[in-house]
């Protein structure tokens, strides 16, 4: 009788208002759809997305998204979640952050004057300082996925949880991805065309993260979701000089103008900085990177390996083969300085290799 | 009593969110959802080719075994194919109904056990589905399961009132529907969306996939119940449904603009919408009472409806909004019956390549359920209608022996007088039939059939749009039913009518007199007619009479009936054109001749 009467109490209270897992997420949904835009700009053909998500942060009409090759446009245009359509305008952005501010322009207005639009927007600032999620954690994401909304249809809402909470850069050369700080990693697959920019939130709505780009593995063919958390802080290194920049720093900069965006540190296909290494001939799928011999002259000829060496880590990432280390180079720049650890016999050996410019008769062709 | 207590405490201590100890609601949430589960999986209904080869989903929506899937799904089965239930059985199944615009079929499952009923599943209304809410998805994907016990996903709706442009020849176009991260994959489709009350809000029918291959990317679209709702009619009647355009040809005026308006950019010459009065110019501001804003929006709200319906639309122009109705018009063409064209032909001319029989398949009961006819899904069906109304009207009483001459006296009440009236139903001499009028001493005859009769002669009296053609139908169908239509009988499923109102008052909106009528779609020499009846009751209660296809209908509105001789007549009949009133005939005595 007892458990009964609790199993019907336990039904009331059920009905009875109290937020449960079983609860919709329809209220919720309708009010962070308010706090995000549709992003339309460059691109749209060989299967690069001309359509992205943005975050509004503030109410005279700032937008965070992610630093995609889609802002590279002067015709970028944003749909707000009534319908409306406008100009909007980068004001900056951070590769290494993958972020960018932009901010919606009036016609007959100059950018910094105030727009005097009043939009619903999320405080980015407050988000920082909240405690970050958990692994485990309910997250919503809300985002243009597949272009499905135009003007006042609502983004998506997907729901999730925090499957991990780490760094991506583990696996740099299999992910092509220029971000090397925290993110979330969520179990739904929130991470479609257009997403990118989308915002993650907690179960109650609150700002946690920028939903990111499409990821994928290129070893295993398996893609992953993730989002940047809304208080991240990266170290950027330029040339020998490092400096440390979160997201809300970012902002507060760019807000006034004052963000110097770098240029691109990431060009995928670049060649990257000079190394001069000769590995043995790469016949395998994944040869390991035994070093046969160096370039005269090369800045691998100045560090101090030895022919036999095997290379195990780049900047404390492990390189398993050949194409790896291939890869990883490609994103590095003249000037920069690796540590590269090689076993040698028995032990470990931490060499330095500072990169240089390609010389200009001896480029490979390949 | 303690626990009581105690568990008081506990649901008191956990608002908003639990925080310390959520296991009882996770558990009693959980509970609820494996108990909605419970309830509706045995209607999920696993679709596959005769032989029981798993092709895709479904679902059972009565106790007849009426069943809902994708018309994709059954393509490729043919129209007698067999259904796993989640007892493990498997149900020899008939094809009913295709929409193929909408990707949508209807299927009827044979039960086991003569007149044994079908568990089923409640309809829901999917306009009340919002972004956010809680869905289940059930069906078998991949064919995973040999004994029809369908799989179970959960998850939100992503987004409603989505449009997916269509996939193929202008076929398996996605309107007005539903978005789910809810995971479907290929096997899911034509199963079951469920809210959590375990009510039908969609059928799953697609995904977007691009680069991931074709399995759940996280978004997946149902076609939504209300949709499906409005071709539930015409599927039971075993039609092959169209979807409908205004034949108008409708932009946003200024894409590069603030907000959108929809105007109207040009017209097709024989589009309802043109005779209704609408221009080039003209704002779309509502279509079938939603507002109208944006390309895809339009989309949306036209993509749900089938061809020929009607529909009120309020237009803007000069600052003056108005409403009116206009009719829809197909996409595709109507097919022509022509002797030995059995075969239907795609469009590259190629004839559709016959489903490889299975064995055993002919001797399935399902074959006595089907019958070919172009332009149907399973004409079978369209005739089984057409004979539950003609057995239903048989009840109101026998009209076939009263073949000799009728006539009607009451008064009239046109725009401007009101008199006596007499109208005479009568063979002449040639055997024709002869229609006559005679009020406030005015006279009008019409011999439909007389060679060389004229369109104006038809259409008599003048500002009637052929009041005395529709009369004359009127007694053919009554007295003769399918045999009077020579040229073409059928049950068109389900339609919208608006009846006025008997006081003449006006309405807020037209959609306040929208009543869904079962239709027969008639045609005698070159008179098409479509005559309405109540689903209950099986009332006459409006006929559409086309003289002339460039001129509007004209409308009779049959009311007040009451028995004369043992039979149920009409003695109040409104007649219109287009949005007036021509006139309203109060009928005192009917009387029906039998052959002399």
């Amino acid at each position: 009788m007892n458990s009964l009467r609790i199993g019907f109490t336990l039904l009331v209270g059920l009905l009875g208002g109290v937020a449960t897992a079983a609860d919709p997420f329809d209220k919720i949904a309708e009010d962070v759809n308010t706090r995000t835009v549709k992003l339309f700009g460059a691109g749209g053909f060989r299967g690069v997305t001309n359509f992205g998500t943005g975050i509004l942060i503030s109410p005279d009409g700032h937008i965070l998204t992610i630093a995609s090759q889609m802002l590279d446009t002067s015709e970028l245009v944003v749909h707000l979640y009534d319908g409306r359509r406008m100009k909007a305008v980068v004001l900056g952005q951070e590769p290494e952050l993958d972020i960018a501010l932009l901010k919606i322009k009036l016609d007959g207005k100059k950018l910094d004057e105030p727009t005097g639009l009043d939009l619903a927007c999320f405080d980015l600032d407050a988000a920082a300082k909240r405690e970050l999620a958990k692994p485990g954690d309910w997250v919503l994401s809300f985002a243009n996925q597949f272009e499905i909304a135009m003007r006042d249809e609502p983004v998506s809402v997907q729901r999730g949880v925090v499957a991990a909470c780490i760094k991506l850069t583990g696996r740099r050369g299999i992910f092509d991805f220029a971000y090397t700080g925290q993110v979330y990693v969520v179990d739904a697959i929130t991470n479609n065309p257009g997403a990118g920019g989308g915002a993650l939130t907690d179960r109650r709505g609150q700002l946690l993260a920028v939903v990111g780009r499409e990821l994928r593995n290129s070893l295993t063919e398996t893609w992953i979701n993730y989002a940047v958390p809304v208080n991240a802080r990266v170290d950027i290194k330029d040339g020998d000089k490092t400096t440390s920049v979160s997201i809300p720093e970012f902002v507060a900069a760019a807000k006034k103008g004052e963000y110097k965006t770098r240029p691109k540190a990431i060009a995928a296909t670049g060649p990257g900085g000079y190394h001069g290494l000769v590995f043995v001939p790469n016949v395998l799928e994944r040869t390991p990177p035994y070093i046969e011999e160096w370039e005269p002259n090369s800045p691998a000829a100045k560090a101090g390996f030895l022919p036999g060496d095997l290379i195990g880590f780049l900047d404390g990432e492990p390189i398993g083969s050949i194409k790896a280390f291939q890869d990883a180079i490609k994103k590095t720049r003249p000037g920069m300085v690796l540590r590269v650890e090689v076993r040698r016999g028995d032990g470990l050996q931490t060499i330095e290799l500072r990169l240089e410019d390609y010389p200009k008769p001896t480029v490979p062709k390949k | 009593m303690n626990r009581l207590l105690l568990s008081i405490g506990l649901i008191a201590s956990v608002s908003p969110l639990p925080a310390a100890d959520p296991s009882p609601l996770v558990r009693s949430s959980e509970a609820a959802r494996v108990e909605v589960i419970r309830k509706v999986k045995p209607a999920v209904a696993a679709v596959c080719f005769f032989g029981g080869e798993a092709c895709g989903s479904g679902v059972v929506i009565d106790a007849q075994g009426y069943c809902l899937t994708n018309f994709h799904v059954v393509q490729p089965t043919g129209p007698v194919l067999q259904c796993g239930l989640a007892d493990g059985k498997l149900y020899d199944a008939v094809l009913v109904g295709v929409d193929k615009v909408g990707d949508v079929a209807l299927v009827k499952l044979l039960p086991r056990e003569p007149g044994k009923p079908f568990p089923f599943v409640a309809l829901a209304d999917s306009d009340t589905v919002r972004p956010g809410d809680w869905s289940l998805a059930m069906g078998n994907p991949f064919g995973l399961s040999l004994d029809f016990t369908p799989t179970v996903t959960y998850g939100l709706v992503s987004g409603t009132n989505r449009y997916q442009p269509p996939e193929g020849k202008g076929t398996l176009e996605y309107t007005d529907c539903i978005q789910i991260e809810t995971s479907i994959n290929p096997g899911n489709s034509g199963g079951p969306l469920f809210n959590m009350k375990g009510e039908l809000i969609g059928i799953n029918g697609r995904g977007s996939f691009e680069k991931r291959g074709r399995v759940n990317s996280g978004v997946g679209y149902a076609i939504s119940i209300n949709q499906i709702k409005n071709f539930l009619g015409h599927l039971r009647s075993g039609l092959d449904t169209d979807h409908a355009t205004l034949g108008a040809d409708v932009a946003t005026e200024n894409e590069e603009g603030d907000l959108s308006r929809m105007l109207v950019r040009s017209m097709l010459e024989d589009a309802d919408a043109v005779k209704q009065g609408i221009q080039p110019g003209d704002q779309l501001v509502k279509f079938a009472g939603r507002t109208l804003s944006s390309a895809n929006q339009y989309k949306n709200i036209l993509g749900i409806f089938p061809r020929e319906w009607r529909l009120p639309l309020t237009y803007r122009r000069d600052n003056v909004t108005r409403e009116t109705l206009v009719r829809l018009m197909g996409h595709m063409d109507r097919p022509v019956e022509k002797a030995g064209d059995e075969q239907p032909k795609p469009p590259g001319g190629r004839p559709a390549p016959a489903p490889p029989k299975k064995p055993g398949q002919d001797a399935s009961p399902a074959n006595k359920l089907f019958t070919a006819k172009k332009g149907y899904a399973n004409y079978f069906f369209n005739l089984e209608r057409q004979n539950e109304l003609k057995a239903a009207l048989a009840k109101q009483g026998n009209f076939a022996d009263r073949s000799g001459t009728w006539t009607l006296d009451g008064t009239i009440e046109l725009v401007d007088r009101r008199g006596d009236v007499k109208v005479t139903w009568a063979e002449d001499a040639d055997g024709l039939t002869a229609v006559t009028i005679i009020r406030n001493g005015i006279r009008d005859s019409v011999i439909p059939l007389k060679p060389g009769a004229t369109i104006g002669e038809l259409m008599l009296p003048q500002g009637s749009g052929g009041l005395l053609t529709a009369l004359y139908q009127y007694r053919r169908l009554l007295t003769s039913w399918e045999k009077g239509f020579e040229a073409g009988f059928d049950h068109g499923g389900t339609e919208p009518v608006y009846p006025p109102r008997a006081d003449g008052a006006a309405v807020d909106s037209l959609k306040d007199l929208r009543m869904d009528a079962d239709v027969i779609r008639a045609k005698h020499a070159s008179l098409e007619s479509k005559w309405y009846y109540t689903p209950g009751d099986h009332r006459l209660i409006a006929c559409e009479a086309v003289t002339a296809s460039e001129e509007l209908p004209c409308e009779l509105f049959f009311g007040e009936y009451k028995k004369t001789d043992g039979r149920e007549l009409p003695h109040r009949i409104e007649v219109r054109i287009g949005e007036k009133k021509y006139a309203v005939i109060v009928v005192k005595t009917w009387t029906l001749g039998g052959k002399s």
